[in-house]
């Protein structure tokens, strides 16, 4: 028993990682659009697919495939956000707020239905990345799992680096502190925030693309991750990498456990589900402004 | 003896580690006309925002008209007729000018529109908006936007008017217009306590100066003595 | 002018009331289903665009007050009419404490925690199949013992006008003059003097209640409740409903459900499509013509109607 639960606790630690790079896409968005991206669930199983497409249409090699899945997500995020996001930057936008949260939740449910017709309703699993398993006396962990969370923190990694060590992730930071100052210095471009959204969704698509191979791949399959990243934000406070990667840890986990100890099997998937939407729930309760990290800035 | 209009003892307000607002007493009786000043970051506006419920008091406690008000919500305090203005003008935009002075004349118990109806336009002329009563609120220009806002507070018939910063970013004659606006109010017997960082204009105003610094309050006299003080010389040089 | 609008009024009634004739009675469980869906929309714009609260949970309420009645009928055997009078009160309860929950949160915040009430609601009704029949559906007793919808389609009429006269009234009242505050400014609002507290949860329970009585009448028109009428699709349905008729207008949102219901059915032929098309003219919509198409038009119609008397008025002074 306790083996299982160890396992259960491990893969609890690779999706709180995936979880973990969705919710940094979700910051990077909000914390420059100033936007609550309701759409974020939808990049990520855009990403799968893209993931799966380019596998099995233009037999991409799999690792290869999780870059690609990347580019094309990004590709598709700048899309989106240069056809239906430029009037949040607009000053004769009224209600920044309210558009935001309309078109997000529009997008998301046009990206849904889209998806139902051109893939299909019935999930999709693509080709793992790497066969069998790793085995270390009574633990075992397919190296699909173990690498989804090695590649989930080398993502993590990757966007930290970007965003201190090179000019334009240094601008962004400067304009996710504050937009006015920023501008005061010049960095006043709508390349920004085509960069912030495009970001944002092309990590929220790695993610999607890491765990096609482990969960498999349905059109909606975006709206658990989504709710546990923007849980994770919320818990994490927004800004604070170092918060979203425990919170995410700490979500991933007890997510695992809950449908580990769940007494009735027959309930204990659905009831899962729910369990990650009460979380988000209760966080939203106790803390809309986050542990960690700054308090949430208003919308306008 | 009549209780004070309002009074605060000991009154405290925190953000996360930084104690905006220490311990401060401050008591108005009715028919008063003060003046708060104090630098950037003094406290003045967080005194008032928990003075008219906008913030709650970390500590201590406030008495209108005799009567514990602290931890009471905004428009309770509103019904209690204490009204406010806001540093950045805080108006229902897409509401006619009509409309931003209907609602709190409707907020109030045992009111009727028609009654209501006369009494916004009266104030509305006594502000020279009367014209604008089918505008948006938002096409008004930021003064008369300022006014709109004193006569939604003044649809209170409120005994205190809490201004912030009545003077920011306004024109010579429209604070001249203000100042002889706030004047006459005060003579219909409202208590004003105004804050701003124009302290000419004050001193034209008011009666009693109260300085705050750091979130405590190091003045609270006559405006000549208080102009005098040392420590208030010091707090404005220091900065 | 006046005379045009009473007359437009009166073919649109006759309309209304003749349209079981005119059509078969395919297009007659089409309208039923249009009745229930402006119920359901016009209260999500009471709640989201007048009052100002975004809540993505709305279709839950239809499915609460739809079970609701349900299972209270099954049960107990009331009549159905007390059963869905159940199922408002219901729904205007949960509707409050949702609201009083959501205090706290603003904007996107409460959106999100809408939408994730909804779906554990949905999550709940799916899992409890000994109860609910989960997603097999549950049998719910019928309205009307007739063979035709048209007793249903009156009736839900009836309670569309009923719903968009009380809605009105209270658009029309100062608690209107209030919610529409509390949407422009809550700070400002409070300062005046508005109990803000008490009103979004009033926006909720009685947004929550209307929606309530679209779920009863529903549930007991459909005859087989399944728990997917209250999941995220179908809010979307209606938030696409709403913000193509006219968000912030009830009338507007009400005509937006009608149309799109009928246009949904009318283009059955290209199946899963149609929601994709709908989901880009909601896109469109948000983006380009933000008041619904139902403004865009009628500012359309003003404009000729300017023109033409603009040209006349040259015309006459020509001679």
């Amino acid at each position: 028993m306790a083996d299982y639960l160890l396992i259960q606790a491990l893969n609890g630690l690779t999706i709180g990682i995936i979880y973990a790079v969705i919710a940094a896409g979700l910051t990077v968005i909000f914390s420059i659009l100033r936007i609550v991206n309701f759409a974020h669930g939808e990049f990520y199983m855009m990403g799968g697919y893209f993931g799966y497409f380019a596998i099995s249409l233009f037999s991409i090699p799999p690792l290869l495939a999780i870059l690609v899945a990347m580019l094309a997500s990004f590709a598709l995020s700048v899309l989106v956000e240069r056809t239906l996001l430029t009037p949040l930057y607009s000053p004769a936008t009224e209600r920044k707020g309210d558009y935001g949260i309309l078109v997000t939740f529009g997008i998301s449910i046009f990206l849904r239905n889209i998806a139902l017709i051109v893939f299909g309703p019935y999930p999709l699993r693509p080709p793992s990345f790497f066969s069998g398993a790793l085995i270390a006396g009574p633990l075992i962990m397919t190296w699909d799992r173990v690498f989804a969370g090695g590649a989930g923190i080398a993502m993590l990694i990757a966007l930290v680096w970007f965003m201190n060590n090179t000019p334009w992730g240094e601008a962004l930071n400067a304009v996710s502190q504050s937009r006015e100052s920023a501008a005061i210095v010049g960095i006043d471009d709508q390349r920004f925030y085509m960069l912030a959204f495009g970001l944002g969704g092309a990590l929220a698509g790695g993610a999607g693309a890491l765990v096609g191979p482990i969960y498999s791949l349905s059109p909606s399959m975006g709206l658990i991750p989504d709710t546990q990243a923007f849980a994770i934000v919320i818990l994490g406070g927004m800004g604070s990498v170092g918060g979203s990667i425990l919170a995410g840890l700490l979500i991933g986990i007890s997510e695992s456990m809950f449908v580990a100890l769940f007494p009735d099997p027959s309930r204990s998937l659905t009831y899962a589900q729910a369990f990650s939407l009460v979380i988000l729930m209760i966080v939203l309760l106790i803390r809309p402004t986050g542990l960690f990290g700054r308090a949430h800035a208003s919308m306008e | 003896m009549t209780p004070a209009l309002i009074e605060a003892r000991g009154l405290t307000k925190r953000f996360g580690g930084i104690v905006a607002v220490r311990s401060l007493e401050f008591t108005v009786q009715s028919g008063e006309l003060i003046g708060l000043i104090g630098p950037n970051g003094s406290g003045k506006t967080t005194t008032i925002n928990m003075l008219t419920g906008h913030a709650k008091p970390a500590g201590g406690e406030i008495y209108v008209r005799g009567r514990r008000a602290d931890g009471l919500a905004a428009s309770a305090f509103a019904a209690l007729r204490v009204g406010r203005t806001f540093q950045i003008t805080q108006l229902f935009s897409r509401m006619s000018v009509l409309e931003n002075m209907l609602v709190p004349g409707l907020a109030r118990p045992h009111s009727t529109r028609p009654a209501v109806a006369r009494a916004a336009r009266q104030h509305l002329e006594f502000l020279g908006l009367a014209a604008l009563e089918k505008l948006p609120a938002k096409n008004l220009s930021g003064g008369q936007q300022k006014l709109l806002e004193l006569g939604r507070a003044l649809m209170l018939d409120p005994d205190i008017l809490f201004l912030d910063e009545p003077f920011a970013g306004v024109n010579p004659y429209l604070r001249d217009e203000i100042i002889v606006l706030v004047r006459k109010l005060h003579a219909q017997g409202r208590t004003f306590v105004i804050v701003d960082h124009d302290i000419q204009a004050l001193q034209r105003l008011v009666l009693r100066l109260a300085v705050m610094s750091r979130g405590e309050k190091i003045a609270d006299g006559p405006v000549a003595e208080v102009r005098e003080n040392q420590e208030v010389l010091r707090a404005y040089a220091g900065i | 002018m006046r005379a045009l609008s009473w007359c437009g009024g009166l073919a649109l009634a006759a309309a209304v009331l003749a349209f079981p004739f005119m059509v078969n009675a395919y297009w007659l469980s089409v309208g039923v289903l249009a009745m229930f869906y402006a119920i359901a929309t016009a209260s999500w714009a009471l709640l989201a665009g007048y009052a100002g609260q975004f809540s993505f949970g709305h279709m839950a309420f239809v499915s609460l007050g739809a079970y609701t009645s349900g299972l209270l009928v099954k049960w107990l055997g009331i009549p159905v009419p007390l059963g869905m009078a159940a199922g408002v009160v219901m729904c205007a309860v949960v509707g409050s404490g949702v609201g009083f929950v959501g205090l706290r949160m603003r904007g996107p915040y409460l959106a999100l925690f809408t939408v994730a009430f909804s779906e554990v609601l949905r999550i709940v009704f799916v899992s409890e199949v000994e109860i609910t029949g989960g997603s097999g559906g549950l049998e719910v007793a019928p309205l009307f013992h007739t063979r035709s919808d048209m007793p249903y389609y009156y009736l839900g009429v009836v309670l569309l006008a009923a719903s968009l006269a009380a809605m009105l009234a209270l658009v029309a009242s100062r608690w209107g003059l209030f919610f529409r505050a509390i949407r422009e400014n809550e700070d400002a609002a409070a300062a005046a003097g508005v109990p803000v507290m008490r009103f979004r949860v009033l926006a909720f329970a009685i947004a929550s209640a209307f929606t309530g009585l679209g779920g009863g009448y529903f549930g007991h028109y459909i005859g087989i409740l399944t728990p997917d009428i209250g999941s995220v699709d179908q809010m979307g349905l209606v938030v696409a409903m709403a913000v193509i008729g006219g968000a912030e207008s009830i009338i507007a949102a009400a005509i937006g459900a009608l149309g799109l219901e009928f246009l949904v059915e009318a283009l059955r032929s290209y199946g899963q499509w149609r929601l994709v098309l709908f989901g880009a003219l909601l896109l469109l919509t948000v983006r380009f013509a933000r008041n619904g198409l139902l403004a865009l038009a009628w500012q359309q119609v003003r404009r000729i109607g300017r023109a033409l008397r603009t040209g006349q008025a040259a015309r006459e002074a020509a001679e």
